[in-house]
């Protein structure tokens, strides 16, 4: 019963926030439908390895997912998180062709709806909607790296720390807090003597 | 490629089903190992655990699941389950592999119950129409894959599908299963294929091959 329940959702929150870019008709969802690729993650699996061509676009129906670097000493650095609503991949990867420099893995069970490359080429060929959906979705993943770098580069650590949980505070409550020590440039003992600072204040 | 992929067997505990995950194992994958009585199942799981500890291979319940998990899916149950089989999957088989391994014998193995201008392969298709199904397995014997170099030759393993990349996929599985890939063209090619197994079981039972008996081209 849960099962059938959740198989009956399982693009729902996909054509959710496609439709609020860009409203479909019942039939243009079905043709989009049929090049779909649903796929569940469990916790720590990976969608993506380092190396390996990214060939697809993630978007989390359920769950949380991370996109990691590591460095030459082995620390990971997380890029980005996605949780329910969002996408995430290698973009470069995945409009190039060229190998990812990005790991990406769950960090909680996660239902999935990839957009693979040949999926991706299908709806820019046959479905003009498509392509504002990927401006849109394009032009959104930029603008955040954007604000990110400059956070990054000009906001100091509690700055940076309170614009993230008010941006995202979904995020900050589910993922640990070294992973977002880490997306914020910091290490896990700075950011926990920031925390202590902000919470003695209070 | 680097990332795990996952591959759903459904009908993992049978001949074939088990044989294949046995030599799967091997390579860089996740087995989700499903059929109707899930015991059977669990035995073929720890048995390749126990030979190799560094594999990964799993018991899994349901088929659907097992599925949805997958970026690879392997029908190994009999033809005459295949649809109902489908008819489960379909959903969650949306875009991704299909192999059907299938021979649609008739019970005395000596014809196929499939009219002559199909094949199991095109029937899975029309079944699982948004799904790439490649046909592939179906002309080596489940006594094989222990002993893929048969007199001191390594069998060919055929393969038939429309989609080049998911041909390309599958023939690292046949690899890593041992076999010589060998690509004999698009899905329509599988009647040849399942023909030719019908041939090859034939001439088991004429010659008494002990069911290690495989294809191989010879070219120059
Ligand atoms: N044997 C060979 O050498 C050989 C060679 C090439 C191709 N093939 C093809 O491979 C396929 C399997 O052959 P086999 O010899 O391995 O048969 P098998 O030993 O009878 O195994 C059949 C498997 O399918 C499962 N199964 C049956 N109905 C099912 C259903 N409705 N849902 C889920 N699982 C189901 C069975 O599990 P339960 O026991 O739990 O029901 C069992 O694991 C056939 O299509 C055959 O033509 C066989």
């Amino acid at each position: 019963m849960d099962r059938l329940l959740s198989l009956a959702t399982m693009y729902e929150l996909f054509f959710q926030k496609f439709n609020e870019k860009v409203p479909l008709t019942p039939e243009e969802q079905e043709q989009i439908k049929a090049y779909l690729t649903p796929k569940k993650l469990r916790k720590r699996q990976y969608l993506l390895q380092e190396g390996d061509i990214c060939k697809s676009i993630a978007f989390v129906e359920k769950g949380a997912l991370r996109a990691y670097t590591v460095d030459e000493n082995m620390n990971e650095h997380v890029i980005q998180f996605a949780i329910e609503g969002w996408t995430i991949s290698d973009l470069f990867s995945y409009l190039t062709a060229e190998p990812a420099t990005y790991n990406i893995d769950a960090l909680e069970d996660a239902e999935l709806v990839l957009i693979t490359r040949s999926a991706h080429e299908e709806f820019l060929k046959n479905l003009p909607k498509y392509e504002t959906y990927i401006r849109l979705l394009i032009t959104g993943a930029y603008i955040a790296l954007q604000r990110r770098l400059t956070s990054n580069l000009s906001l100091l650590a509690e700055e940076r720390y309170t614009s993230f949980t008010e941006t995202y505070p979904d995020i900050a409550q589910r993922v640990p807090q070294h992973m977002i020590a880490s997306y914020m440039g910091l290490t896990p003992e700075t950011l926990s003597r920031v925390r202590k600072k902000m919470a003695d204040r209070r | 490629m680097k990332t795990i992929q996952t591959i759903a067997i459904i009908g993992a505990s049978g001949n074939m089903g088990a044989a294949i995950s046995k030599s799967l194992a091997k390579g860089n994958y996740r087995l989700l190992l499903c059929a109707n009585d899930l015991n059977k199942v669990q035995a073929v799981a720890d048995e390749i655990i126990k030979t190799n500890p560094a594999a990964s291979a799993e018991a899994v319940d349901c088929s659907v699941d097992a599925s949805w998990e997958a970026d690879i899916i392997i029908s190994a149950v009999p033809y005459a389950a295949e649809k109902e089989v489908a008819e489960k999957i379909r959903e969650v088989a949306n875009q991704k592999i299909v192999i059907s391994i299938a021979n649609p014998l008739n019970e005395t193995y000596d014809g196929l119950v499939i009219a002559p201008d199909t094949s199991a392969a095109e029937e899975l298709q029309k079944l699982l129409p948004n799904a790439k199904v490649i046909k592939a397995f179906n002309t080596t014997f489940a006594a094989d894959f222990a002993t893929p170099v048969i007199d001191g030759k390594q069998a060919g393993a055929f393969i038939a599908g429309n989609d080049p990349e998911a041909l390309e996929t599958v023939s690292e599985l046949v690899s890593t299963a041992g076999f010589n890939p060998i690509v004999a063209g698009k899905l329509a090619v599988s009647g040849t294929l399942e023909r030719m197994q019908l041939l090859l079981i034939q001439l088991n039972m004429k010659y008494d091959y002990n069911w290690l008996a495989g294809w191989k081209i010879l070219h120059q």
